[in-house]
């Protein structure tokens, strides 16, 4: 699985962020390397379609994808499932987006997506 | 120029998102005031919004709260002063929200991040700056009550047990 952790070094999140990644895809039993991007320019945001750190995608699917939002440089908003709004997805989020990835590439072996 | 430990607070006329002009001297009745550096798109502003409405309400006989928000609009519509209004409004917030439009008041105090706390003594002198509390992700596992702390010594007439803490939160969104 491609992951990816896309961060504004300017907002502190993203070592958090790495942590709960990486449990994320222990729980899950997925061994995977964790690229990381560092973005500084607005140029970059707009590459990376980065709409604030961080931004982590697995397989290409991003963790609650806001496409309602400018590309920019600044922290992002999660709102977790009892309501808390954080700076950093919660595990479950983080574990559920890689369930569906999973999910998606069965599908794709087997012929039934 | 930036306000720092021990040094007198600076002054400052901004509008509230009541409309209404607002400088310290309007909170001398208070022997204690908080102003933070605020805005409305930032997590760390949003992980720490209830927090900081619990305490502003908790001392609101003794301390004054008021909230500042300098980010640039244009790039962050989020933090406009009609978005500024109505997320006020949405939380009720119990404190002043005031609008820099000019960033001049925040420059001057030298703060950077939001939310980014700094507490005066009766005297208006700064005697504690930073952040909160030790923790923006869990409020149930917070160990250290930094601004609590501040205040509750302040109001004794005591010294902060810990006067300076690195804010945490986003930059402030200079134009």
């Amino acid at each position: 699985m491609k992951v990816q952790l896309i961060y504004y070094p300017d907002c502190p999140s993203h070592e958090r962020a790495m942590e709960l990644v990486r449990q994320a895809l222990q729980a899950e039993g997925v061994q995977a390397e964790v690229e990381t991007v560092r973005i500084e320019t607005e140029a970059e945001a707009q590459r990376y379609r980065f709409i604030g750190s961080p931004t982590i995608r697995f397989n290409g699917v991003e963790v609650d994808p806001l496409p309602h939002l400018p590309y920019r440089l600044t922290c992002r908003t999660f709102r977790h499932e009892d309501g808390r709004l954080s700076p950093v997805p919660s595990l479950t989020m983080l574990r559920t987006t890689i369930q569906r990835v999973l999910e998606e590439k069965r599908k794709d072996v087997s012929g039934t997506g | 120029m930036s306000v720092e430990l021990g040094k007198p607070m600076l002054d400052f006329q901004l509008r509230g998102v009541d409309g209404r002009m607002y400088s310290p001297s309007d909170f001398a009745d208070k022997p204690v005031l908080v102003v933070v550096f605020w805005c409305n798109h930032c997590p760390y502003v949003r992980a720490y919004e209830d927090r900081t409405i619990a305490l502003a309400k908790e001392f609101a006989d003794r301390v004054a709260f008021v909230a500042i928000n300098a980010n640039d609009a244009v790039k962050y519509p989020e933090d406009s002063f009609e978005n500024m209004q109505a997320r006020a409004r949405e939380k009720a917030y119990p404190f002043p929200y005031l609008h820099d439009e000019s960033q001049q008041v925040t420059r001057a105090y030298g703060a950077s991040r939001t939310p980014e706390f700094f507490v005066f003594d009766q005297s208006r002198t700064l005697r504690y700056h930073g952040r909160l509390d030790d923790n923006w992700e869990n409020p149930s596992e917070v160990r250290q009550h930094y601004l609590r702390d501040a205040l509750l010594t302040l109001l004794n007439g005591q010294e902060p047990p810990i006067t300076q803490t690195e804010p945490i939160g986003c930059s402030v969104k200079w134009k």
